[in-house]
């Protein structure tokens, strides 16, 4: 047995269990939950410790330095005069996979210790969370595009529901925006992926073929197809290859998010419970930025090389104007989630610098964002489970109030803002180094993109700062008064084994980034080298 | 008269040379004089075994449907085979839309009697097993006629039946107005059809599709009158599709019928419709110097304006029958997507969408029945929070109307996606870019599909309310349907093979 796919397959048998098991073992769920998080975790860093490194393992458009390969024919469909249609469950994972996913088996663990707080309809909510759970460690391991869209779409309806059922006031509204926002994005990806399904041909049968390896081959596209990279295909007069592009781009912009099609994000994470908005923040703003790596680069490379700017000036975008309105907030969640969208922003700056040290900074920012999120919202949770109040003005003093978990926040606020000796630091610097190196090397970005990026992490430390003295220093003022004060204990036991490992996980890799970017430099170097060669 | 009797040997043969292919609709006679003696010589307690006899009949056709493809193979016919002098043609195609509407329809004869409003009828419900009966002849036949006036005989078979399906129960004045509006439109369109027909006929001076003077005699006519009569024949055709703007009976007549007999009006003569639009289509796409209407540019706005007011009109809906009827509208102007192709491919992902989004809808529609029955809802608001409630029901729902949607792991997506990649490769040959308008159409209206589809497990499991009314009975047999056809739509989600294999 393959263990990528033990690794996918898992949380589903856990989620049959629970929906087999009656209800009067409800109060079981939740460790059934976390014992499959547990062994997913386990295998992951199994993976971790036996994934090979060197220049025969850099993967991307290598098929043959994958790892942990496993390829099975699954639609083998006989289309009369179109060939056959091949589709393969094909699973496989190189450097820009293999943090992410274990990035991703953490949060998951963490998540389904956050789910404590859950308190109805329990077997549906671990349903559904372990049905997300094998999507979004789907999405990082498939190789197949068929493969990697069904696993991507089939985050959504347990996001609608996850959102929708157990949310806060406004749910119903933060979950169908957030679906019709991701699904619009989708549908037409879909139409761009069968697009190069039907452009490509597999050398080795000579059938078409989803195959994302083998689409970042331009020997593989079929003469006078419309994704063919000599052909200049128009559609409507524009390069078809561009629109396939920029389609692809958005339905990922969605996700990461970038500025313009961020404004479902902060209602998304602000009604969702604090283990989705975990999932959300920790795993799916991910999702969008391998897309836009693995797929979007990888499979247009030229167009990518072309409109880097344009890419640059998005990610410079959302820097700015997603830590300009974090510093209007007043809703601590809504704060983090702004901080989100400006923390996403150095991945896409990173990504299109087009350098290895954008890239590997690009990938570094996003694991050690998925752990800060995830910190952060489980800190916002832990107040609104005791007072149902995130109101940052309707705090104060909580460091007299809450010694332990000040000390938390701080560990979050600052590894957040940047502060060195974390791994936001390491991840938003290289960003930096590679918006800065850019223009010397390849003349993409202009300096300014860097400079402005900078002025991020000022923002950055500011609306963290500033939160920090508003709700943690001064004199004890709680709206709620002493009803709030009683409320208002110290971290239990439970909160503390779950904030503990984040944080010594944002200081370990602040102190030995090489624990990430050993792994993911081969195969950073070979992406590099593959967009060169074009 | 005398010059015709030396031929007259040769159509006899003829005729009894054709008999042989026809054994299923010959079974369906005989099952339907059954059905209807066993219903007057039992009265009143014959529903049971009425029910019965028709499942059985039902079966035992498409043990014959099955037949008849090893029949095809064993005489060396592959490609089809004419009967009864090119009135019928029987191929490959006609079989797979047979065993298609064979099977939805056992499905459907079992689910008539599990709605309460339905089987309350004072009449019983023998009578309208018969009826089906008849209707599935008719069916069959549309499936092979290729014939103007086999064309015309099947779909006035296949009407008449609908018309008393639809006004079945008839003390109730909705049900009876619907009835009238449907026969009302059906008798205008068909009579317009007629006309069509006829003016072909004048033109040409012949009614074959496949050989006789129709194409050549056409190609001479003035183009204008041909463009007119083709015109009359696509609205007779288009009533049976309810492609826009022959749809406007669809929300009315969906409401208005019980809820079995909608799911059978917007699952089986649909399908049947399609199976003769590729058959009428056939000659004129063949046929090199075919100029004088352009079908495809005809069918290519008319797939995206009811792709548009199909999705948008859905939206606006409260009733979950007139929302699923606008939303089957939609799914019309989808498949019409995949008959512009035209190509081998793109008649095979017509086939499987079809056969997936009719399972669907009838499974949707058996549990509109379901919760009508234990809790008289008909509107979307009314479902509020009876997904915790009926769970099983619910997330069956759900699984539904995500397949109906088309997003994965549902066949719905998967039929999506073969339709889009049969349309894409036509594209890409000839750059046709009303092929692209399309698709584009077809993927937005995705969109707009799940916000209305989505009203229905919102209510179900988001929102809350106090007020329960309590139920007066549980219909295990519609969960068992629905669990059945949920677990079938994910199956064939993931394995499309399978269904390919049987088709």
């Amino acid at each position: 047995m393959n263990i990528l796919t033990l690794l996918i397959f898992t949380p589903i048998l856990f989620g049959l269990i629970i929906a087999i098991l009656p209800s009067s073992l409800r109060s079981s769920f939740k460790y059934i939950t976390l014992l499959a998080t547990l062994v997913q975790l386990g295998m992951s860093i199994w993976i971790y410790c036996n994934f090979k490194t060197g220049a025969a393992f850099g993967g991307i458009n290598q098929e043959s330095q994958f790892q942990f390969m496993q390829k099975l024919p699954w639609i083998n469909l006989n289309l009369g005069s179109m060939g056959k249609m091949q589709i393969d469950y094909f699973v496989g994972i190189d450097g820009l996979s293999i943090a992410l996913l274990v990035m991703t088996s953490f949060v998951l663990v963490i998540a389904a210790l956050a789910s404590w707080e859950i308190k109805s309809n329990l077997k549906g909510f671990f349903v559904l969370f372990l049905l997300l759970d094998m999507a979004v460690i789907g999405v990082f391991c498939s190789l197949d595009f068929f493969l990697f869209y069904i696993f991507y779409e089939l985050m959504l309806l347990p996001l609608y529901f996850l959102i929708g059922m157990w949310g806060g006031a406004r749910r119903e509204y933060a979950a169908i925006k957030f679906f019709l926002y991701t699904l619009f994005g989708s549908v037409f990806m879909l139409l761009v992926m069968i697009g190069l399904y039907l452009s490509v041909k597999d050398p080795a049968t000579g059938n078409h073929t989803f195959n994302m390896v083998q689409m970042m081959n331009p020997a593989n596209y079929q003469q006078g197809s419309v994704f063919a990279v000599l052909s200049h295909q128009t559609i409507f007069g524009i390069s078809a290859r561009a629109i396939g592009f920029v389609i692809l781009f958005i339905a990922f912009a969605i996700k990461v998010p970038v500025v313009p099609l961020h404004t479902w994000l902060p209602d998304a994470h602000v009604e969702a419970p604090t283990p989705v908005s975990i999932i959300l923040a920790g795993i799916l703003l991910k999702v969008g930025g391998y897309g836009i790596i693995r797929i979007c680069i990888g499979i247009f490379p030229e167009i990518a090389h072309a409109d880097a700017y344009w890419l640059g000036m998005l990610g410079v975008i959302s820097i700015l104007y997603g830590a300009l309105n974090a510093l209007a907030q007043h809703d601590l969640k809504r704060l983090i989630a702004y901080s989100s969208i400006s923390h996403m922003g150095f991945v896409l700056l990173g990504i299109a610098s087009l350098t290895t040290e954008g890239l590997s900074g690009a990938v570094m920012q996003m694991v050690s964002h998925g752990f800060l999120s995830t910190m952060l919202f489980f800190l916002a949770g832990v107040i609104y489970n005791r007072v149902h109040d995130r109101g940052i003005t309707h705090f104060r003093g909580l460091a007299t109030q809450m010694p332990k978990y000040t000390a938390f926040i701080m560990v979050a606020f600052f590894a957040s803002l940047g502060l060195p000796g974390f791994s936001a630091f390491i991840g938003e610097s290289f960003s930096l180094i590679g918006a800065f190196k850019s223009s010397s090397v390849n003349g993409l970005l202009p300096y300014w993109m860097a400079i402005c990026g900078s002025v991020g992490i000022l923002l950055g430390a500011a609306y963290f700062l500033w939160t920090l003295q508003r709700m943690f220093f001064g004199q004890v003022n709680l709206k709620g008064g002493s009803v709030w004060k009683t409320a208002l204990t110290d971290l239990n036991i439970r909160e503390k084994i779950t904030l503990l490992p984040l944080a010594l996980m944002v200081l370990v890799l602040g102190l030995m980034p090489s624990l990430v970017f050993d792994k993911i430099n081969d195969s950073i170097v070979t992406f590099i080298h593959f967009l060169q060669l074009k | 008269m005398h010059d015709l009797i030396p031929f007259i040997p040769g159509s006899i043969s003829n005729v009894w040379g054709s008999i042989p292919y026809l054994m299923p609709e010959i079974y369906l006679t005989i099952l339907f004089i059954v059905v209807l003696v066993t219903d007057l010589i039992f009265g009143r307690n014959s529903e049971k075994l009425c029910r019965i006899i028709a499942c059985a009949g039902i079966l035992l056709v498409i043990h014959k449907d099955y037949q008849q493809i090893q029949l095809l193979f064993a005489s060396g016919q592959v490609n089809g085979s004419f009967l009864f002098s090119e009135m019928l043609l029987l191929n490959r195609i006609a079989i797979d839309f047979k065993f298609i509407i064979d099977a939805l329809a056992f499905v459907l004869v079992l689910y008539f009697e599990w709605d309460n409003r339905l089987s309350s009828d004072r009449k019983g419900l023998s009578d309208l097993y018969s009826i089906v009966i008849g209707s599935i002849l008719g069916l069959h036949l549309m499936t092979m006629a290729v014939n103007l006036l086999s064309i015309y005989l099947a779909i006035e078979m296949v009407s008449i039946a609908s018309y008393l399906m639809v006004a079945y129960r008839s003390d109730n004045a909705f049900s009876t107005e619907a009835g009238l509006k449907y026969v009302l439109f059906g008798a205008a369109s068909s009579a317009l059809m007629l006309y069509g027909i006829s003016l072909l006929y004048g033109l040409s001076g012949s009614l074959s599709l496949f050989s006789g003077n129709l194409l050549p005699g056409l190609i001479q006519a003035n183009p204008l009158a041909v463009s007119f009569a083709m015109v009359l024949v696509l609205i007779g055709m288009g009533f049976k599709l309810s492609f826009v703007p022959m749809h406007f009976w669809v929300p009315d007549v969906y409401e208005g019928a019980s809820t079995p007999v909608t799911a059978w009006l917007s699952t089986l003569p649909k399908i049947a419709a399609f199976a003769l639009l590729i058959n009428f289509l056939r000659p004129f796409i063949y046929y090199t110097q075919w100029n004088a209407f352009n079908f495809r540019l005809t069918l290519e706005v008319i797939g995206i304006i009811t792709m548009i007011t199909g999705n948008f009109a859905a939206v606006l809906q409260r009733n979950v029958k007139r929302m699923l009827a606008y939303s089957s509208i939609g799914h019309t102007g989808f498949a019409l997507m995949a008959i512009v192709t035209y190509s081998s491919t793109g008649i095979t992902a017509l086939t499987y969408y079809l056969a997936v989004y009719a399972l669907a809808n009838i499974g949707a529609l058996a549990l509109a029945t379901y919760f009508a029955n234990v809790t008289d809802a008909d509107d979307v608001d009314a479902y509020k929070g009876l997904g915790l409630k009926y769970p099983a029901a619910s997330v069956c729902f759900v699984i539904i109307l995500i397949s109906l949607t088309g997003l994965p792991v549902t066949a719905g997506f998967t039929g999506k996606v073969f339709v889009f990649s049969a349309v894409y490769g036509v594209y890409q040959q000839d750059h046709n870019l009303w092929l692209l308008f399309l698709m584009i159409t077809g993927a937005l209206t995705t969109v707009v599909s799940l916000f209305y589809y989505i009203k229905i497990p919102l209510n179900l499991f988001l929102k809350r309310t106090e007020i329960l009314k309590n139920t007066q009975e549980k219909s295990y047999n519609i969960i068992i349907l629905s669990v059945i056809i949920c677990f079938l739509l994910v199956f064939i989600g993931i394995w499309p093979d399978m269904l390919f294999k049987l088709l």
